[in-house]
């Protein structure tokens, strides 16, 4: 009788092991694709044609990687930019021939092209990963967008309020505003969080965006006899006011806090030492010793002449990595025919995707909305940034 | 019809209505850059009026021409028969205004732009037919005042102010009256053009409507030829459909090809593709073909 | 008070950049009745240059100064069969085919700048040609080297080009040409020679604004020529083309109008205010407040 019992257990062990071995090789036989191709909506060329350039190279990078490590579900990605050159009306045309045919896209950017692309996307049910835009625009176009990051009124206090309560003495300050997209929005959540420690607040001076003179600007700030400047407005610019302030005699240069959307090449070929001792926050930290940050800033700099990598370059190597996880998780097999059903797996894995291994840490999405990503503060010193401190949600 | 096609033949229609627009008081000799201005306050206020008061698209985009064709009349009425750099002056001074304006009122999203605006019909479908009706039916009718316009002793008089002033005002043309008129007329088009092209996208955003765009008109008309409409006809989708058709690597340079194939057009064909002399040509062999 | 200061000082240094390239723009009316819409992309593309010899020959500023006069020499001299062929009457300022024909110029400079110089990055001057000390502070009313010097050599810019133009014989011999190309040649003056000789001297100009520029401003960046065009453009009609003295005074008010509207109103108002003071002055005084001098 135990002889029987264990003999049909036995039977039942393998004939689940087999089942199961024979529904990943059915999975893995199922993907139809050569290759996986991930468009990419960027500004190529244009204004910002620098920034498109990291952008892609992070895109880039990551596949470059995923391909040496043997593809997705076993076949190769290839990262196809595809230039709206900052331009509406290209970037509809490029998003009209792009939901034909793929399973999920990067971009758009940035936020007059996500605009104009990005309810096609939605129209066509496929999955849109803007990774560089604030939640107040990806949210519009959900549930076929993702956000980087959460929203702006969670995400800006604690890095404000964490700058001010590294200086004490600092009672009130003033802001350079530039009015442009969603940076008046950010420029209201400094405020949040600087007054949260009682710190006042003495007013916007809002930077014209053709402004090549900053004289007056800065005097206006200054009249107000400010202990600290926030400075959320284009890289150029910031490393412009910066030495301005610096050359009327502003000194105490780690009360002067910059942005994030600030932290970009041409801040420091701009501004070079001017801007060391100042503050910058940013949600990446380059100070990290992993193997696989090291080998992406080392290829980074090998490419860049040396820079560090912009905080926006790893983004979208991460989405193309989450895309991956995304097409592994569910099966996809890339077949044309399924591509609407295919398209709602994907987006479905990536909204509420757990314990994802980015570039620098780890997250979770929910409903498409980063929960428990860092932040950080640095401090800039020859053109490099050193963490200051780590602020977490 | 791919997406992609309809997204080439709407803005090609825009393009093209917007080089009329801009045609029409070149007529005059005068570079209306007002009608950028117009695009963005009709198609801002067309969005308000849909999005936050409920109306019908139809009565939004009648408010958008009339409120371009007021705008254009009032200042007309300050330089119909101004000199030429006075009504560039005039163009970059809107443009400014408004784009300030807008940064500023929250209520249209200021700088974050508009989003999401309803569609014009029931489906995506049927919004998307509609518009392409709706476009290239304005552009039947506006090009058909346009050639009635030329065609009459109004456009004959424009033809003569443009040539000479001084020689059209002895002859007894009213110069005022004439400006005033293809300004009116011209920014009423563009008026309409501004909500039409936000509502292909569905969204409003100032970096819809900048500089650049009277940079892109004016190298479709003098491409396209100046002297007569029918040059940006054909110009103004070629010139947008090359950015879309050219190779990546060849692409990225789009924009010094254009500014070379503006300036090869001036020196080497200084009326543009289509000549009046072209036209008048294919004009009257189309009629011999019909008379036959 | 030493706040009101300080803006003037900012708006007479904002004005100048005006200054300088308004009179740049001018002497090209001058010289050849051109509107030349993209003069100020042509000056940029010469601080492009000079930034890159001062990169190349360890900052040798001498080197820098004449390969952006050399630049800009070779670029308006490139561009003067151009302009001169689409000119349809040359004895009248055609503003509709120069201004197109600069339009097609500005484009194709402002894009081989984001292409084909730093990655499209905005270039950054080294200290010592900007100054890295104000030569006086007070307060917060602060003077640059760089700001000292460019409102200076504007104003012996346009004194040196008004009394060349009005006052010497070759002067007179480029206003002839643009004038009466006919007229010239009957009375002796080799149009050729006369006529590359007055876009050299344009372009020479150019060369030298660059280099003020670069030491007033400390930087530069592709779109930089783009973002003054206008204002370049609305300083020489609103003081009367052709006017060089005209343009001067205007060219600061500007600047210190601006300055004074960004630091007693608002930045984003700034650009919308001073256009409309220039379109009230320009509707009641068509020819400009000053006259036009052509």
């Amino acid at each position: 009788m135990n002889k029987k019992v264990v003999v049909f257990f036995l039977v039942l062990l393998v004939s689940v092991s087999l089942v199961l071995v024979g529904c990943k090789k059915e999975k893995a036989a199922k993907v139809v694709v050569e290759e996986w191709e991930v468009p990419f909506l960027n500004s190529l060329t244009g204004a910002i044609a620098s920034i498109g350039e990291y952008l892609q190279w992070g895109a880039e990078r990551a596949a470059y990687e995923i391909n040496q490590a043997g593809g997705i579900a076993g076949k190769p990605v290839k990262v196809i930019g595809v230039d709206t050159a900052l331009e509406p009306q290209k970037g509809v045309v490029e998003m009209g021939k792009i939901v034909e045919w793929a399973l999920v896209a990067l971009g758009p950017v940035p936020e007059p092209v996500i605009m104009a692309a990005a309810p096609i996307a939605v129209e066509n049910e496929m999955m849109t990963m803007t990774a560089t835009t604030s939640l107040e625009y990806a949210e519009k176009f959900f549930p076929w967008s993702i956000s980087w990051f959460p929203k702006t009124a969670d995400r800006l206090p604690p890095l404000s309020r964490a700058w001010a309560e590294m200086h004490p003495d600092m009672k009130s300050v003033v802001q350079f505003v530039g009015i442009y997209g969603p940076w008046p929005g950010m420029a209201a959540s400094h405020v949040v969080g600087i007054e949260e420690v009682g710190v006042k607040y003495l007013g916007d001076v809002e930077v014209p965006q053709d402004a090549v003179t900053f004289g007056p600007l800065v005097v206006k700030a200054l009249d107000q006899k400010p202990d600290g400047v926030i400075i959320s407005c284009w890289p150029d610019k910031a490393a412009k006011i910066v030495q301005e302030l610096k050359s009327r005699g502003w000194t105490d240069m780690e009360k002067v806090l910059l942005f994030s959307s600030a932290d970009d090449a041409a801040l420091y070929t701009t501004g070079g030492a001017d801007l060391n001792g100042t503050i910058i926050y940013n949600y990446i930290n380059v100070d990290q010793d992993t193997p696989r940050w090291n080998a992406f800033k080392e290829a980074y700099q090998k490419d860049h002449n040396g820079l560090q990598p912009p905080s926006l370059s790893t983004n979208y190597y991460d989405a193309v990595y989450m895309i991956k996880r995304a097409i592994e998780e569910t099966g996809v097999t890339g077949d044309p025919k399924k591509l609407a059903e295919e398209r709602k797996l994907v987006a479905e894995a990536m909204l509420n995707m757990k314990n994802f291994e980015g570039l620098l840490f780890k997250w979770d999405m929910s409903n498409g909305v980063p929960t428990n990503k860092p932040g950080y503060l640095f401090q800039i010193q020859d053109g490099r940034k050193k963490l200051v401190k780590e602020i977490r949600p | 019809m791919s997406l992609a096609m309809y997204y080439f033949l709407t803005i090609s229609a825009i393009y093209i209505l917007m080089s009329w627009a801009l045609y029409l008081p070149y007529r005059v000799a005068h570079l209306h850059f007002l009608t950028v201005a117009n695009m963005l306050i009709s198609g801002y206020l067309a969005g308000y009026l849909v999005q936050s008061l409920g109306f019908a698209f139809a009565l939004a985009l009648v408010a958008g021409f009339v409120a371009g064709g007021l705008v254009g009349y009032i200042v007309s009425l300050f330089i119909g028969d101004a000199p030429t750099f006075t009504v560039v002056i005039v163009g970059f001074t809107f443009i400014y205004i408004s784009r300030t304006a807008v940064e500023n009122i929250k209520a249209v999203g200021a700088t974050m732009g508009m989003f999401g605006l309803p569609m014009v019909a029931g489906t995506p479908n049927m919004h998307r037919l509609t518009i392409l009706i709706l476009v290239y039916a304005l552009i039947v009718v506006v090009g058909f005042l346009i050639y009635r316009f030329e065609h009459s002793r109004v456009g004959r008089a424009a033809s003569v102010v443009f040539v000479d002033k001084d020689l059209a005002t002895s002859m007894g043309v009213d110069i005022k009256k004439l400006g005033r008129l293809v300004q009116t007329f011209s920014s009423l088009i563009a008026g309409g053009c501004g909500v039409i092209y936000g509502f292909i996208y569905r969204s409003y955003h100032l970096d819809f409507f900048t500089f650049h765009l009277v940079g892109i008109f004016m190298t479709v008309i003098f491409v396209g030829g100046y002297t007569t409409m029918w040059g940006s006809l054909l110009a103004a989708p070629a010139l947008y459909g090359l950015s879309l058709i050219l190779p990546p690597a060849v692409a990225s340079w789009r924009i010094v090809i254009y500014g070379a194939i503006l300036i090869a057009v001036l020196v080497l064909k200084p009326e543009g593709f289509i000549t009046r002399r072209l036209a008048y040509t294919l004009e009257t062999t189309l009629s011999r073909w019909r008379k036959r | 008070m030493q706040v009101f200061i300080a803006q003037v000082i900012n708006g007479l240094s904002l004005g100048s950049i005006y200054v300088l390239l308004a009179t740049g723009f001018n002497l090209l009316l001058l010289v050849a009745m051109i509107i030349h819409f993209a003069y100020p992309q042509v000056v940029v593309f010469s601080m492009y240059i000079a930034w890159v010899v001062l990169r190349y020959t360890g900052n040798s500023i001498v080197l820098a100064v004449l390969a952006a006069i050399l630049s800009s020499v070779l670029l308006n001299v490139i561009s003067a069969p151009l302009f001169q062929k689409i000119m349809k009457n040359r004895e009248e300022v055609d503003i509709n085919t120069t201004m197109v024909m600069s339009l097609g110029i500005g484009m194709i400079i402002t894009d081989i700048l984001s292409h084909g110089f730093n990655k499209g990055l905005p270039i950054a001057f080294p200290p010592k040609l900007v100054g890295e000390t104000p030569i006086l502070r007070v307060g917060l009313i602060s003077l640059m080297g760089g700001q000292v010097a460019s409102l200076a050599v504007g104003v012996i810019a346009v004194s040196g080009i008004f009394l060349l133009l009005y006052k010497t014989r070759p002067g007179r011999a480029f206003r002839a040409i643009a004038e009466d190309p006919n007229g010239a040649r009957l009375v002796g003056i080799p149009l050729l020679r006369t006529g590359l000789e007055s876009y050299a001297l344009s372009g020479i100009l150019g060369g030298l604004i660059a280099v003020l520029l670069a030491m007033l401003l400390g930087y530069s960046s592709p779109g930089l020529g783009e973002q003054v065009a206008h204002k370049v453009l609305a300083v020489s009609i609103i003081a009367g083309l052709g006017n060089l003295a005209g343009g001067l005074v205007v060219g600061l008010a500007l600047g210190i109008m601006e300055a004074l509207v960004q630091g007693y109103i608002s930045g984003s108002w700034s650009n919308a205010i001073a256009f409309v003071v220039m379109l009230l002055v320009i509707l009641f005084r068509p020819r400009g407040l000053f006259g036009i001098k052509l």
